[in-house]
């Protein structure tokens, strides 16, 4: 299991100009391959306004749902969503605050009149982007 | 070897599209970034930007080396424990009789591997995952649970295949098999792609050990000067020999295996006539390694009390000892290690590349351990779980060899349907679809192997059973005329226009992202197809059932 937090919780510790070394490069590069493929960013925006469950998102976006389940896996094995219970039902949710951070920061630079679903824990703009003093 | 960009723009006023642009590179399927880069052959290397033209005879030389690989591999490893004693069986105890069936088998063979190169190179997708997406999870789910099954059987005879080589030489089996599973293991382990195909082709190179084996047995052979042998095996025994033949040289782990094998080493759709190249090396590599042994075996024992006294691999060794000399039978029993050794890294790896292929998780020679521990855990586990087995005593290692066979006869024309409905998928392959020629072949070939498959499953659980030659030939011509005309009519209606897509486009044609395919078009050829399998498959679950309550009965 790949933990996330470490490389910025160094980064911010340990001096601001530490240059990442060339593991932590390969995990960044392999999570920003997990971001690579459209369905997974449909599935990580529909997550954006909150978890929901397989069926929810194969709804939203009118996917198989067996491609919806393997893009799922696909997040999960980069540490991009997790899994929780919910009762009987198995809900996916964004794993952290990086990753919606990342995803908002990313569709901004794309799109910068781009504003995220309605109701959604946007961490865009507060303590979110990690640079605030 | 990367064309600058420099250099593209220095040419003036006139505008260079650089090479290292080219559309072909991107294949977008992928499930594991490390499936994108330059490819790191075992002799050689090329650039993920380096898509131009290969103009010289050098470049190209270059070019082959560094993509060869998956082709040889696994054909080299279809000569592994279970194809090498079944060709010294048809020596041994049929003389040269049965040559020609294993030259056919070898066109038969590259025309499968053929394919599932191109679906790989063009897909980027393993051959699990493709089943999963275009036959829905069922089908998918029973190609996986299947290969999963027979793939551990043959591992275990795999390793079967090692102790009783290595025990030529005196080694015992509860040193070498551990010794050769810690090799397995520790092969990948590192991530280095190039390594491991270093260490794959050392033990293809040492295959060819059967090429001095021949020569061996032909030179005593000519001293001995016997008349040819005048005793003949009764007949149904004989059918069974050639579907075990069969049988055992075509199997489902060589599709799965080549196609994920070329998706790891970043073989994309521009690589193809490359990969095609690699899969013709291959495939002569094991004909001329399979009708070395097989004709050994003819030349050492036609015409002396050992003919028609097959009994196993091990005892092969020992009698050729006897016949031809101490060389014929050390050279005997490394192929037959090497073949083993080959086929359990190749039998291993094709289980762990599919499982990472259906679970979404991260499965490539490139990563070491820490990087795709589902993946090389579970070829850990494999490997050692098929050691264990053969150093338990008292395990049945027959009854192993027989179900393996048995699984396998049920498992490969159910690999094979769907494989010849994939190379017939537009939405997959695009372009690079099955031509119409291929597919008469292909269905011919498929068709055929599902008869002798049939057979041999009740060949193999009912040992009575008189299968005589008219049994046999009957159902097969009549399975490779419906085979041949089904491939007619497999191939798809072209969208107007496409005959006219120039070569570039074609080359650089990839499957788009796979969820986002139209679902696959229902067909006529489809459904009688996967109609035939679901036939075919209860066919054989009833013999199964009716040969286990038999056993309950009879006990």
């Amino acid at each position: 299991m790949t933990r996330p937090r470490e490389g910025l919780a160094r980064t911010g510790q340990e001096g601001r100009g530490a240059r990442p070394d060339e593991a932590l490069a390969e995990r960044l590069a392999d999570t920003m391959f997990a971001l690579s493929t459209p369905s997974r960013v449909l599935i990580l925006g529909c997550l954006l306004g909150g978890p929901r469950s397989v069926g929810d998102i194969t709804e939203m976006l009118g996917m198989e749902q067996s491609a919806v389940s393997h893009q799922l896996r696909v997040l999960r094995e980069h540490s991009l969503v997790r899994a929780e219970r919910a009762g009987r039902r198995r809900l996916y949710a964004i794993f952290d605050d990086h990753v919606s951070v990342l995803l908002y920061a990313g569709l901004r630079h794309v799109d910068p009149a781009w504003s995220g679903p309605a109701g959604a824990v946007g961490p865009v703009g507060e303590e979110g982007l990690g640079g605030a003093p | 070897m990367t064309p600058s960009p420099e250099r593209g723009h220095s040419a003036g006023s006139r505008t260079i599209t650089p090479a290292w642009f080219a559309p072909s590179a991107d294949r977008r399927s992928l499930l594991d970034r490390a499936h994108r880069g330059d490819i790191m052959g075992a002799l050689g290397r090329v650039p993920s930007g380096d898509t131009g033209p290969r103009r010289t005879l050098r470049r190209r030389i270059t070019t082959l080396l560094a993509i060869a690989g998956p082709g040889v591999v696994v054909l080299v490893a279809d000569n592994d424990a279970g194809g090498i004693s079944t060709y010294a069986q048809a020596g041994q105890d049929y003389g040269l009789r049965f040559l020609w069936l294993l030259l056919i088998l070898a066109g038969a063979l590259f025309v499968n591997q053929e394919m599932v190169g191109r679906l790989g190179a063009v897909t980027g997708a393993g051959h699990a995952r493709l089943i999963y997406e275009r036959f829905g999870r069922r089908w998918g789910a029973f190609a996986l649970g299947d290969l999963l099954m027979v793939n551990f059987l043959v591992i275990v005879t795999e390793f079967t295949g090692i102790a009783l080589g290595l025990g030529y030489f005196g080694v015992s089996r509860y040193l070498s098999v551990p010794l050769a599973a810690l090799t397995l293991i520790a092969l990948p382990v590192t991530g280095s792609f190039s390594r491991w195909e270093r260490a794959m082709y050392v033990l293809v190179a040492a295959s060819l050990a059967a090429i001095p084996l021949v020569v061996i047995a032909g030179q005593h052979r000519a001293l001995r000067a016997v008349p040819a042998a005048q005793f003949h095996p009764p007949a149904e025994s004989t059918v069974l020999v050639v579907i075990a033949l069969i049988g055992t040289t075509v199997a489902p782990w060589q599709l799965f295996f080549q196609q994920s094998n070329v998706v790891d080493k970043r073989i994309t759709a521009r690589w193809l006539p490359y990969e095609r190249a690699d899969t013709i090396i291959g495939t002569l590599l094991f004909a001329v390694g399979a009708v070395a042994v097989l004709a050994a075996c003819a030349l050492a024992f036609s015409g002396t009390v050992l003919h028609g006294a097959f009994l196993d691999a091990g005892t092969v060794a020992d009698d050729l000892r006897r016949r031809a000399g101490e060389w014929a039978g050390a050279f005997f029993a490394v192929a037959l290690i090497n073949g083993s050794v080959l086929g359990a890294g190749a039998v291993t790896l094709s289980t762990s590349y599919a499982i990472g292929d259906v679970a979404g998780t991260r499965h490539s020679l490139h990563r070491p351990w820490r990087a795709a521990r589902t993946f090389h855990g579970s070829y850990a586990a494999f490997v050692a779980l098929g050691a264990a087995i053969v150093l338990i005593p008292g395990v049945p290692l027959g009854i192993v060899t027989t179900g393996a066979q048995v699984i396998a006869g049920v498992l490969l024309p159910s690999a094979l349907v769907f494989l010849l409905l994939l190379c017939n998928d537009a939405d997959v392959l695009g372009p690079r679809v099955n031509p119409r020629w291929l597919n008469v072949i292909a269905g011919s070939v498929v068709a055929i192997f599902l008869v002798l498959s049939g057979l041999l499953v009740c060949g193999t659980l009912f040992p009575g059973l008189k299968i005589g030659w008219l049994v046999t030939i009957l159902p097969l011509i009549g399975a490779a005329v419906t085979g041949g005309a089904f491939g007619l009519r497999l191939s798809p209606a072209r969208p107007a226009g496409a005959r006219g897509v120039s070569v570039a486009v074609t080359s650089a044609w990839t499957m788009p992202s796979i969820e986002t395919l139209p679902p696959p078009r229902s067909s006529w050829a489809r459904t009688s197809g996967l109609v035939a399998l679901r036939v075919y498959l209860l066919l054989a679950t009833v013999v199964v059932i009716v040969k286990v309550i038999r056993l309950i009965v009879g006990l």
